[in-house]
């Protein structure tokens, strides 16, 4: 593998005819599994792998049994091609149609590089999972990945509980030197995200890591094109999609496996009962990797399933000090920024109030119920209580923080 | 020969003078009604003729020749039937000629010859430009109300035959009903719990604030809602007679005395058109329900399942207090002065809604919330959520305990804050012009500093700014309290208003 690493050191033209078109390309044939293209690309350089399929020499695995060698060497028109396979164009003629390191060359002026088992800057932290990506595309800085990684994940539709929790979450990590490494989804993840940007040094290492299940160029969902902006220029973007492609649903628990196989941790924040974050804390057990779960309010269905985690053995986390405890890197200067302040005195009226509030998201209506105080009053007192931060307002209803 | 009759005829809300020329002469046998008639005017020929024959009058065997003028406007409805009838008879010679001076005619005619209801008789009695109009027994309400005495009524063409031959006199008109005091069966002591909803409703009552209700079903949004217009002052006479004509027009059955006292309430269902619900449609522009509720309540429940389209054209209306519906024909202008309070559900699935506690997606949740454009959103004064209330807030033995207000209480509090409005010069505090709040709306000096901070922090806009205001003077009013705005109103009308509908804001 020693040309892909020359090619990655040298700048300019000379990487474009290097070997990540064609590692590119293969990613791209139909077919064409993780599995399949890691065995590939250990035996072959992209390039020649290329020409092997151009030749014939190597074909498309027959269907059903991608993972194991049976059909990936066999000659052309072998017998165990079955007419359904038969009907499909093979990769030879695939291979032959098309121009790769053009294609490329345009892709790669978008600031978008490729990387593959073997070479210095495929994550180490992938080479020895048991599902390795093929081939990794990426924009940005790979500098993070050096960095001690932990992941934030949760839910889309999060609490405003939840969202604070993600933001200080990697806002703390990311000051302490942790690349925060997430989904770039809606909820939990952008919330994470954002506290990493908030909370990088300049020019700091750890910048965060976005794994996405569309192309690292396509922002998924919409909304968080400006966000993808951010992480790419402060961090990196990682996908095993071609550029280009959209998201689509099978492609996101494999996304997740590779954002296990990245980090040291995975810090479930709120999972609901059935969760993608779920499959991530599930993939990161399969690898060893450790997973904590930071406890929700029992009657949230947001926490059901972080709850439930917690319940069958991950131990939690309260801040980014545990996480950091647990990691054995809890540094004094990074703890004494996480103090707690002290409680604020509050007027009678609050205090009916923050109890009418509790735990769980309540209507003004609720609160005016059980405080049994007017709507003007009230209001009073959920002013108060926000400004020393201990409830907020989310889509006109009420949580309280602490 | 030829005879002349006056009537009229209805465009949108208005009557229109029409007179009805007939004209009998000699020839083959026929029946013709000319000037732009529609089809129910063109079919009186078949009525009227059975009517007479039925009468035991005598059809011409002549070609007979009716002229609508002026020609210009289309005219509809059966109300031409008695006038057609009244003239033939004049051209055929079978009433003396002189019988039908300084008269009008209005009436729809069964087959047996007897007299029918005409919907928009109040306006169209209205608009008769004669001494004497003739009517059928059951429009005589609503004719008296506009023509006093000079009304009379036939229960039948035989009988009003005889009186134009001088056999008999006018028979004596129905008796005007009782006007019983209107009592709304629909009361607050109804509503268990629901402490903002109350709140909202009153306020919404008070100073005509557009209230909109989020909530899950069953939560009572509809309860509420249905007894907003019991909280509303009793319409004076001039806004009754208004109401009347509208109601009359569109054919919505007056109450005893034909004077709508009570403000409506029309709750049109989601799937209403845009000229339903604005107006217009036919050649005699039936008033829609915006028209309909003036004065009162306008209701819309599901407010997102209704068309956008639809929702957008209510717009201009609600803020103006009036639409103007324009057709190649006509253009009428129906007044639409209503009190708009709508219903819906704070998302699809239509569960508590509370943040985390649905599986709706976000993507799914803001496509609800946007069904409901910023602009129509804007012009709620009041978003209150409502919850289904607390088991213990049903299980109350209200008999015993007497703590829920009724409709009379609130509405005692209702009629001093709507008296203090009027005594300002607006007919409610909703309508205080925004330059003119600082005049008629001061506030104190912590008021305003509050309203700043939540200007400051983003969270109240110029425009929701100046309604939160009228919001917080109404709220005083209903304390009773003439002076400046306090904080506490305004502490009331920032929780009246609540960021219902509003969905995750992701970037910075």
């Amino acid at each position: 593998m020693t040309g892909g690493a020359g090619s990655r050191s040298a700048p300019g033209p000379q990487r474009l005819t290097g070997h990540e078109a064609y590692a590119a390309a293969l990613s791209g044939l139909p077919g064409m599994g993780p599995a399949t293209l890691v065995q590939i690309l250990r035996q072959w350089e992209p390039g020649r792998a290329w020409e092997e399929i151009r030749a014939g020499r190597l074909t498309r695995p027959s269907p059903g049994r991608s993972a194991t060698p049976v059909g990936l060497f066999s000659e052309p028109g072998m017998s165990d091609e079955q007419p359904v396979v038969k009907s499909r164009p093979t990769w030879a003629e695939i291979t032959n149609r098309l121009e790769p390191e053009s294609w490329w060359a345009a892709i790669a002026a978008r600031g978008i590089d490729v990387t593959w088992p073997g070479r210095a800057d495929y994550p180490a932290a992938l080479a020895n999972d048991p599902h390795p990506p093929g081939v990794l595309f990426w924009r940005g800085s790979l500098a993070g990945l050096q960095q001690p990684c932990v992941a934030v994940v949760g839910t889309r539709s999060a609490t405003a509980d939840g969202r604070a929790v993600a933001f200080e979450l990697g806002r703390d990590l990311a000051s302490a030197g942790v690349s925060v490494v997430s989904g770039l989804a809606l909820g939990i993840d952008g919330a994470a995200h954002l506290g990493a940007l908030e909370g990088l040094p300049a020019g700091g290492p750890a910048g965060p890591v976005g794994v996405a299940a569309s192309g690292v160029d396509v922002p998924y969902p919409r909304r968080h094109a400006r966000l993808w902006e951010r992480v790419a220029d402060a961090g990196a973007i990682l996908s095993e999609t071609l550029p280009g492609r959209a998201a689509q649903a099978w492609r996101f628990p494999t996304r997740n496996r590779v954002i296990a196989g990245l980090v040291r941790m995975v810090v479930v924040v709120e999972s609901h009962a059935s969760g993608g974050s779920l499959i991530t804390a599930e993939a990161a057990l399969e690898r060893g990797v450790e997973v904590r779960v930071v406890p929700g309010p029992v009657h949230s269905p947001a926490s059901a399933g972080s709850n439930q985690l917690l319940y069958d053995g991950p131990g939690p986390v309260r801040s980014a000090r545990d996480v950091l405890d647990a990691l054995g890197m809890i540094r004094p200067e990074a703890a004494a920024g996480m103090a707690h302040v002290d409680s604020p005195v509050l007027s009678p009226d609050a205090v009916a109030v923050l109890e009418a509030t509790g735990w769980r998201p309540c209507s003004m209506n609720q609160i005016v119920s059980r405080a049994s105080i007017g709507v003007a009053a009230a209001g009073a007192a959920l002013d108060e209580l926000e400004s020393v931060g201990y409830v907020v307002n989310e889509g006109g209803w009420w949580v309280r923080r602490r | 020969m030829l005879a002349t009759v006056s009537s009229a005829t209805l465009v949108g809300v208005e009557g229109k003078a029409v007179s009805v020329e007939v004209h009998v002469t000699r020839g083959l046998p026929s029946f013709t009604v000319v000037g732009l008639p529609d089809a129910s005017c063109r079919e009186s020929r078949d009525r009227v003729r059975a009517a007479v024959l039925s009468s035991g009058l005598k059809w011409p065997q002549q070609r007979v020749t009716v002229n609508l003028a002026p020609s210009s406007v289309r005219k509809g409805g059966a109300g031409f039937d008695l006038p057609i009838a009244v003239a033939l008879l004049l051209a055929d010679e079978q009433l003396p000629g002189r019988s039908v001076a300084g008269m009008a005619f209005l009436g729809e005619l069964g087959l047996d010859g007897s007299l029918r209801n005409v919907p928009g008789a109040l306006a169209l009695v209205d608009a008769l430009p004669a001494q004497l109009v003739v009517v059928p027994p059951s429009c005589s309400a609503e004719a008296e109300l506009v023509r006093g005495s000079d009304v009379r009524c036939a229960s039948d063409l035989r009988q009003l035959v005889e009186v134009l031959r001088g056999k008999r006199g006018w028979p004596a008109r129905p008796p005007s009903p009782a006007v019983a005091a209107p009592t709304d069966s629909l009361d607050m002591t109804d509503v268990v719990g629901q402490p903002l909803g109350r709140l909202a409703v009153e306020v919404a009552a008070a100073g005509g604030h557009h209230l909109l209700l989020v909530g899950p079903p069953g939560a009572g949004k509809t309860m509420l809602a249905e007894r907003l217009p019991g909280l509303l002052p009793s319409l004076g006479a001039d806004q009754a007679l208004e109401v009347a004509r509208i109601h009359s027009a569109a054919g919505i059955p007056l109450p005893p005395g034909a004077l709508v006292r009570r403000p409506p309430f029309r709750a049109p269902h989601h799937s209403a058109s845009v000229v339903s619900l604005i107006g217009g449609g036919g050649n005699q522009m039936r008033p829609g329900e915006l028209s309909c509720a003036h004065r009162g309540v306008l209701f819309m429940d599901e407010l997102g399942e209704f068309p956008a389209t639809v929702l957008d054209t209510l717009r201009q209306p609600l803020e103006e207090g009036r639409v103007l519906v324009c057709r190649a024909r006509a253009s009428v202008v129906f007044p639409a002065r209503v009190l708009l309070v709508a219903a819906m559900n704070p998302c699809p699935c239509g569960r508590e809604g509370g943040p985390g506690s649905c599986r709706c997606r976000e993507s799914a949740r803001a496509r609800y919330a946007a069904r409901v454009s910023g602009p129509l959103l804007d012009r709620f004064d009041l978003r209150v959520e409502v919850d289904r209330p607390d088991v213990a807030d049903l299980m109350v033995d209200t008999t015993r305990s007497g703590r829920v207000e009724s409709t009379a209480e609130v509405a005692r509090r209702v009629a001093v804050a709507r008296q203090m409005a009027s005594a300002r010069g607006v007919p409610c505090n909703a309508e205080i012009p925004g330059p003119g709040l600082d005049q008629l709306a001061p506030v104190e000096p912590g008021a305003r500093r509050l309203l700043e901070v939540r200007l400051r922090q983003g969270r109240l806009s110029a425009r929701g700014l100046h309604r939160v205001r009228r919001v917080a003077r109404t709220l005083a009013d209903l304390d009773d309290r003439p002076g400046p705005v306090r904080v506490d109103d305004v502490y009331g009308a920032l929780a009246l208003r609540s960021d219902v509908l509003t969905t995750e804001e992701v970037l910075p």
